[in-house]
């Protein structure tokens, strides 16, 4: 009876091993694909991407060449100058994203003029490393009455190419695809020609 | 004696200084010129709606294109030609009564390098040139002509596109169809 008893107990035992470590691997799994999720690029359109950018052209009561940050939030985008009330873009509005890159010149005008007062041509020395590459990202999009409108944002190498990624997440068609839809089209009207 | 001297000086000084400061601010001559400024003026009729920048076959930047569209608006909006300017694809142009279309082409575009305009003063220019037309509702060309915008020394290459719109709208103010003698010649078969 004792035998038995200890037998059965014994058997009760194994059957939990294992049951835990099934449980521990399930965990485990799961752990490690929530993990996986978490790297990749955020695909919730609550959350919310900021960068430093400068305001070259096109926005409304903004100044142009003027800094500040443009985020990207729920269904819109918007660019604040520090301090000041912000001016936002409908997502739903905007109908293509470019993105170009240009090489300018750093220090803006304090500089330039430093440089031109610089004895003996030092200026132009000085300009031969004073440049940098940026990233030109260009919106085109519609207001209420239907107008086309064109904002430009001049931005650090590589952020553009972010908040490229972030409208194209939010269903922004980029210029790759309208060049695409431009060939596609071409290639129709060829067709319908021949 | 030498009292009423130093005041008539002192009062000729003042009338002198009073005309070479603000010579156009007597009242007489103000409202003189505003008057023959008004009558000589043409009168604002034409609304104006831009279209986008056809870049042409040229590899254009779009940036740029952008740049001269939106570049354009406001010099048009600023040297106040039209009674009003109308954005590309704006439903307004459908009930507008006297519209004119402004269509821009880039005919040429060299680019530049504000890096080598920096360091060689000679080189780097950026250099656009767009072909300007303005049309009538019924497709007649009212104005046509070849505009330039060039960044040779200071400036980003953006800047091209600033001076080609202030170009374009220089252009347009004074080419004859805006004055009242055109606007009756070559604008006569509008409603």
């Amino acid at each position: 009876m004792h035998r038995f008893f200890v037998q059965r107990n014994h058997t009760y035992s194994s059957c939990d091993g294992r049951a835990l470590i099934s449980v521990w691997a399930l965990v485990f799994w799961l752990g490690m694909g929530a993990l996986a999720q978490s790297g990749a690029p955020p695909a919730n359109a609550t959350a919310t991407f900021r960068t430093r950018a400068t305001h070259l052209l096109g926005l409304g009561n903004t100044k142009s060449n003027c800094e500040g940050s443009l985020s990207i939030q729920d269904n819109e985008l918007r660019f604040q100058r520090d301090g000041k009330p912000g001016t936002e873009i409908k997502i739903t509005s905007v109908r293509h994203v470019f993105l170009d890159e240009e090489n300018m010149q750093v220090g803006g005008i304090p500089m330039t003029l430093g440089k031109a007062a610089a004895p003996y041509g030092a200026g132009r020395v000085v300009s031969s490393f004073a440049h940098k590459n940026y990233d030109i990202l260009t919106l085109e999009y519609v207001d209420s009455d239907g107008g086309v409108h064109s904002a430009i944002f001049q931005l650090s190498k590589g952020q553009g190419d972010l908040v490229r990624n972030e409208l194209v997440a939010r269903g922004v068609p980029s210029s790759s695809d309208t060049d695409q839809d431009t060939k596609q089209r071409t290639a129709e009207v060829t067709d319908e020609n021949m | 004696m030498r009292t009423c001297r130093w005041n008539s000086w002192m009062i000729a000084v003042a009338v002198s200084a009073t005309v070479v400061a603000a010579p156009g601010r007597l009242p007489g001559q103000t409202s003189a010129a505003t008057s023959f400024g008004t009558k000589n003026a043409p009168p604002m009729r034409w609304s104006v709606q831009v279209e986008r920048v056809d870049p042409g076959d040229l590899d254009l930047a779009y940036s740029f294109h952008a740049a001269i569209y939106e570049n354009l608006i406001g010099e048009l909006n600023k040297s106040k030609q039209f009674v009003s300017v109308l954005r590309d694809g704006d439903h307004h142009a459908t009930n507008a009564r006297d519209l004119l279309v402004l269509k821009t082409t880039v005919e040429n575009y060299t680019p530049g390098s504000e890096t080598r305009r920096a360091v060689t003063t000679v080189s780097g220019a950026t250099k656009l040139t767009v072909r300007s037309q303005l049309f009538t509702s019924d497709g007649k060309v009212v104005f046509e002509r070849n505009v330039s915008g060039n960044v040779r020394f200071f400036g980003s290459n953006l800047r091209s596109t600033q001076i080609l719109a202030r170009n374009i709208a220089k252009a347009l103010k004074q080419s004859s169809w805006s004055g009242p003698e055109q606007s009756g010649a070559m604008l006569a078969g509008q409603p």
